[in-house]
């Protein structure tokens, strides 16, 4: 359940950490697990450092990108009844076109991803659920 | 096969709890806020006398399962059917199988003589037709068919 000013991880080694988002895609108000969004990074990983290094495109503070909710801490019902929820809110920052920024996503990401057809980012996740 | 709730133990069926995600991909499945909220609280299961992590390591409960296991063994017993007593059933049963074999073989020779005897008279049989007919008989005429019309022109 993110919204204009929610703060959320990165979890991918595009060079951003923490984004806060300014808009929800889709005219929506509130996104959701597999909803696209636009973010501004606030804290990013120094463009020295060995993190940054991997990355395809470093994203520096104050970059405005575009970003797809991978966890979200509100629970979110799925079809066959049951509600998954995450420890935190994480995103996984995307280009205009809707292709993954970096290219290793590290940590959990939701089934949803799948499901709404972010295929690439799915094949990227080492775990989902 | 259904869920099984992480903390209380208890099925989950459709449509009932909640999975949470630890932030170390760790899954949880829980059946009800109850769980979720000693879960949350990070309390034991293995220390609320209600949940089945509990009743086992303190072997609660042992003696009554083991009970309900043993009476479920149903006896087979043999009744008479239409057109065979109990009586001729058990005696079939517990028929030696070298009488069981004579009997057999004894069948095999009678079945042997009635067919042999049926072939030798359908043979004698066919013999006196033959003999009846005069020179070349086709076959369907041995059948007793009428004989075929002869040509007289073309």
């Amino acid at each position: 359940m993110l919204l204009l000013k929610s703060l959320a991880k990165v979890i991918d080694n595009s060079g951003a950490l923490v984004v806060e988002v300014i808009n929800v895609m889709g005219g929506m108000r509130v996104a959701s697990l597999g909803d696209e969004v636009v973010c501004v990074v606030k804290k990013a990983r120094a463009a020295t450092s060995d993190g940054a290094a991997n990355a395809v495109s470093k994203l520096k503070k104050g970059d405005v990108a575009r970003a797809l909710v991978v966890r979200a801490a509100q629970r979110v019902r799925r079809l066959d009844g049951t509600f998954v929820k995450f420890d935190d809110n994480a995103v996984v920052m995307l280009s205009k076109q809707g292709a993954p920024l970096g290219n290793r996503v590290l940590g959990v990401v939701a089934l949803e991803a799948r499901q709404k057809r972010w295929a690439k980012i799915a094949s990227l996740a080492p775990k989902m659920v | 096969m259904g869920m099984i709730c992480n903390f209380s133990g208890f099925k989950i069926y459709p449509g009932h709890g909640k999975t949470f995600v630890k932030s170390d991909s760790r899954s949880y499945r829980l059946l009800n806020g109850k769980c979720e909220s000693l879960f949350l609280q990070r309390k034991k299961p293995s220390k609320l006398s209600w949940t089945i992590v509990f009743r086992r390591l303190h072997k609660k409960g042992q003696a009554e399962e083991a009970a309900k296991k043993r009476t479920r063994r149903t006896v087979k017993a043999q009744r008479a059917v239409v057109g065979a007593t109990l009586d001729s059933i058990k005696a079939k049963k517990n028929q030696k199988p070298e009488i069981r074999a004579s009997l057999r073989q004894a069948a095999v020779a009678k079945s042997k003589d009635a067919k042999k005897a049926a072939q030798d008279k359908k043979k004698a049989e066919l013999t006196k037709v033959k003999a009846a007919q005069k020179g070349n008989v086709s076959k369907q005429q041995m059948k007793g068919a009428a004989p075929k019309v002869q040509a007289k022109s073309r």
